[in-house]
This record gives structure tokens, C-alpha cells and sequence, in this order.
């Protein structure tokens, strides 16, 4: 039996950074010869809409997924969750140090999700496949993508994850609408293709891939809030925060994000009241609301914003702030602390600040 | 004119220009005429931020600026941060070169890498000696909040 092809989708660079482009493109040309990947291109992740074939192709894959995003791999993962996507959560070795990698052990392939969670978790069956998100702001050239991509399929196989039950990717017949826009100046695709091609991204002569599938249909910008739910503890704080309808609970009461484009552009203030960092806004400038894993070894970059004078104060007082500059654009009046407000917050001070606390309270007396 | 001041950040000496007035988010503002004035970032900032990679405005000229209000973003190669008004004015004009080319704010923060200019009112800016005051207040703070988030983040050179 031959090993099945691993998936790699790459979630395009929502702006036209020529940079991040042009990274995009040395990857997919260089993955593009290799008959073991299948190879797809999207637009953001984080901007598919439910109906976009970006999307429909994804929840048709199967088999062990990667996906190279500009997003931090946490992000990128709970919003494929959101969308079914669902697998076991790959650990990426790209951007991180040599010595956290060695303690790093492979999860077992009878395991569920990490263990030492509080969270609730994914809902429904979580299928026995990884998917690995990738940070594309981990990577300084194209080269250690692929060398991450090479050690992952290594990974994959000594695995021996059985093949799930039901169809496999490569029984799937997504619709391939292939504009080729990564390798058009190439020549070797023309600028538009509409049809259907038996097999997809195959040329017929060589049985070589010759263009990655993409789905670049328009993706207008979305903002919303991404769950994470290895963290989040069903606690509701952010349903009774949110006065813009976007949350809700489904059917066992978990909590969900119903009404995605209710949300207000810019505001992040339902990240900041959840106690357990569970709500994410991937395209935030704080990497902490953004999905990065403080402390886990990333090259996440430091805000100095609070140095080059953002706003200080607490997180409730900037989140009520900014819930009331929305109502306030939504013509509704503004409600200050009157409304939703976290119990647990009375007793804040209770808590023992950690290393960041102290940091922060530091420089909110720099009194800029 | 007078020497410059140079406030020490470890080794690295950030230059202050004495003739320049200053602004507590570490921008200097030279001083125009009618009422039109010239910002950038001091080099402390840049050395703070190290080479800039991105900037990114979310204003237009002809706006009104409220004091700290967020005008735009910038990412370097250690850190992100948001931009704010230094001061509220009315913006006359963004520096398009360093928008085509931000290395400029690494090479001449003083000159060439000038960011935007504003019709304001700057008797609120600190003068030279005020500005060294203030970095030298801040310094302490602002080291260990780069060194923990450096440690934490793995950054450490």
C-alpha cells in the first residue's frame, strides 16, 4: 500500500505584502514537483466565508493536513474547528529553538487532545488525523518550510495512523477551479482554467503536478472571535458580555459563535474578559489576542505599543471601553461596567499577578 | 548649535538632537513654520524597535488627530507596536518616501526617515534636557519588560 499523499493548503497573506507572496510562491513551486503532496491554495483562512470552495475543499480532505497560514498556529486551528475541519493538533517544529524541541514528544496516535487542559475541547468525534498549522511568520525562507513540511510527512508515516473509515482524499473530487495566479508567470498554466480536470493539478503527459489547486475566490475581511476550545470552560462570561448577539449555545449548551459578522471590526473585548484567554481575534495586533503561545518558544515579537503610547489599564476597563465605543457607533447607549461584567472580577485583586501583571503595572506608571 | 544629548541604552548611545523638542511616545518634533511641525521617531525608539520592516498608517492628510489617538502600525524585526498621535493637530502630510521604503527611519531617524507633519500646538513637548529626564525615569521599567518578554518569547540574541 502506498503511503496517501499529505494535503498542504496554503492561507494566503491577506494583504499584497510582495514578501509574503513571494514566499507563498517559492513554496508551492517547490512542493509542486512532488507527487506525494497535494498541494492547494486559499485565501485567508481566517476571511473564508461558509460557502467559499476554499472552505469546501477543505472539509473534504481526509488525510493528515498541513497548513501554511500567516496566522499563529492556534488561530488557524480553531478556525478550521469552527469550520468541521477537525484532527488531532500537529505540533510544528518551525520557529521554535533546538532544546524545546527534544522535549517535545510525538502524541500518541490513541490520544484525544492534550491531556492536561481544563478546556471542554472540540465537540463531536475528532477524527484520527493531524493537522499541522504553520506559521509562515516562523519561516525566514522557503527552505525551512519544506524541511518542516519533509520532517512532518516523516512524522505522519512512522505514525501508521490507519486510514479513517469512509472515503480518502484522494477519492475525493473537490471542484478545481484552477486560476494558477502563484505559477501563471511560469507559463506553464494559463491565467484562467474553469473546467474540471480528471485529475486535478496533474499534467497528462508526465503524471507530474503541474499547478497547485486554488480557490481564490473574493474574500471580502471578516472579524469575529475564534475559540479555543482545548481552553475554554464553558464559563458563558463572553455570552453575557457580548451585547452584539455574536455567541450563543448549541444544543448541549456549549458555547458557540453564532452570529460571526454581528461582531464589531477592532474590537477584541470579549478576548479580554474571557479568564481563560480562550477567545481569540487572530488578526489583532497583541500577539496574546491573537492566538500566540506566550511562552511556548515562538518568535512571537514583542508590543511596545504601551511604550509608544497605547492605552494602559486594565484588561476590563479597556474592554468595557471599547464595547461602549461600539454601542455607542451602533446608535445604543453605552452601558460602562452595568451589564455582563465578570463576578470574578470584583475579586481580581485576589488573585497573585504573574510576571506580565508586574511588567504592565510597571509601565502604566512610566505615565506616558 | 549645541551638542547633542546622548542617553545611554547599555552600550548603545541614543543620540538626542538639542534643537529638536520631544514627545513622551519617543517621537521628536521639529519645530516648522505656521504652525506646521515635523515628527519621527527618536533613536531611541528605533533602537527599541530595531530594524523596521512595516509601516502602516490609518490616516489620511486633512485629518484631525486626537492626542494618542492610534494612527497606525509598525512592525520591525523584534517587535510590533501600534503608533499614536504624539500630539492632537490636524495632518498635513505623510512621509511616502519611508512608506515606500521604512529602512529610512533605521538609517536617518533624524532626517530623511521623518514620518508625518502636523499643524499643532507643541508647547506641551519636553525640550532636550526634559525628554533625557524622562527616558531616564523609564529606563528601568522598560528594560525588564523587553528582557522578560525577550526570555519569554526566545528572543534573546
Amino acid at each position: 500500500m502506498t503511503h496517501r499523499r499529505l494535503t498542504v493548503v496554503i492561507s494566503q497573506s491577506p494583504g499584497k505584502h510582495p514578501q509574503k507572496r513571494s514566499l507563498e510562491e517559492s513554496i508551492v513551486a517547490a512542493l509542486l514537483g512532488r507527487p506525494e503532496y497535494e498541494v492547494a491554495v486559499v485565501p485567508n483562512l481566517y476571511d473564508l466565508g461558509p460557502d467559499h470552495t476554499g472552505l469546501l475543499f477543505l472539509q473534504a480532505v481526509r488525510g493528515n493536513l498541513v497548513v501554511l497560514s500567516w496566522l499563529y498556529p492556534r488561530a488557524a486551528f480553531w478556525i478550521l474547528d469552527r469550520h468541521g475541519i477537525k484532527g488531532h493538533f500537529g505540533q510544528t517544529r518551525l520557529g521554535q529553538s533546538e532544546d524545546t524541541t527534544e522535549e517535545r514528544e510525538t502524541p500518541s496516535s490513541e490520544g484525544i487532545e492534550p491531556q492536561s487542559t481544563p478546556g471542554i475541547g472540540p465537540s463531536g468525534e475528532i477524527p484520527n488525523r493531524w493537522i499541522y498549522p504553520l506559521d509562515l511568520r516562523d519561516a525566514e525562507r522557503a527552505e525551512d518550510v519544506l524541511a518542516e513540511i519533509e520532517r512532518i510527512t516523516l512524522e505522519c508515516q512512522q505514525r501508521h495512523a490507519p486510514h479513517p473509515e469512509g472515503n480518502t482524499a484522494s477519492t475525493v473530487s473537490p471542484i478545481w477551479v484552477s486560476l494558477g495566479l502563484a505559477l501563471q508567470r511560469n507559463g506553464s498554466v494559463p491565467a484562467e482554467i474553469d473546467h474540471l480536470p480528471a485529475h486535478p493539478g496533474v499534467s497528462s503527459d508526465t503524471g507530474e503536478p503541474s499547478a497547485p489547486a486554488t480557490f481564490l475566490g473574493p474574500t471580502p475581511r471578516r472579524w469575529y472571535p475564534v475559540i479555543d476550545y482545548s481552553r475554554c470552560t464553558n464559563c458563558l462570561e463572553c455570552l453575557d458580555f457580548c451585547l452584539f448577539g455574536v455567541y450563543g449555545v448549541d444544543a448541549w449548551e456549549r458555547i458557540l459563535v453564532e452570529n460571526p459578522d454581528q461582531c464589531k471590526k477592532g474590537c477584541p473585548a470579549c478576548s479580554r474578559v474571557c479568564p481563560q484567554q480562550a477567545i481569540m481575534f487572530p488578526e489583532y495586533k497583541s500577539p496574546a489576542i491573537a492566538g500566540a503561545e506566550i511562552g511556548a518558544g515562538g518568535s512571537v515579537k514583542i508590543d511596545l505599543s504601551k511604550l509608544f503610547g497605547g492605552d494602559g489599564g486594565d484588561a476590563l476597563s479597556l474592554a468595557v471601553a471599547e464595547r461602549d465605543r461600539e454601542l455607542i457607533n451602533a446608535g445604543r447607549q453605552a452601558v460602562g461596567m452595568s451589564v455582563g461584567i465578570p463576578k470574578r472580577q470584583a475579586h481580581k485583586a485576589d488573585q497573585p499577578k504573574d510576571e506580565l501583571d508586574k511588567l504592565v503595572d510597571d509601565l502604566d506608571n512610566l505615565g506616558l | 548649535m549645541s551638542e547633542p544629548r546622548l542617553f545611554a541604552m547599555g552600550k548603545y548611545l541614543a543620540v538626542l538632537p538639542s534643537e529638536l523638542r520631544y514627545c513622551k511616545n519617543h517621537m521628536w518634533c521639529r519645530v516648522g513654520e505656521e504652525g506646521i511641525h515635523t515628527f519621527g521617531f527618536t533613536s531611541y525608539a528605533v533602537r527599541l524597535m530595531r530594524d523596521v520592516y512595516f509601516l502602516e498608517w490609518r490616516i489620511e492628510a486633512g485629518q484631525f488627530l486626537s492626542a494618542r489617538q492610534e494612527i497606525g502600525f509598525i512592525e520591525t524585526q523584534k517587535a510590533t507596536s501600534g503608533l499614536y498621535a504624539p500630539v492632537a493637530g490636524e495632518l498635513i502630510q505623510l512621509n511616502a518616501e519611508v512608506l515606500q521604503d521604512p529602512s529610512l527611519i533605521n538609517v536617518d531617524c533624524y532626517g530623511s526617515g521623518w514620518l508625518f507633519q502636523l499643524r499643532a500646538d507643541i508647547s506641551e513637548t519636553l525640550n532636550v534636557d526634559q525628554y533625557h529626564a524622562h527616558l531616564e525615569s523609564g529606563w528601568e521599567p522598560t528594560q525588564r519588560l523587553i528582557k522578560a518578554q525577550m526570555n519569554k518569547l526566545g528572543l534573546e540574541e
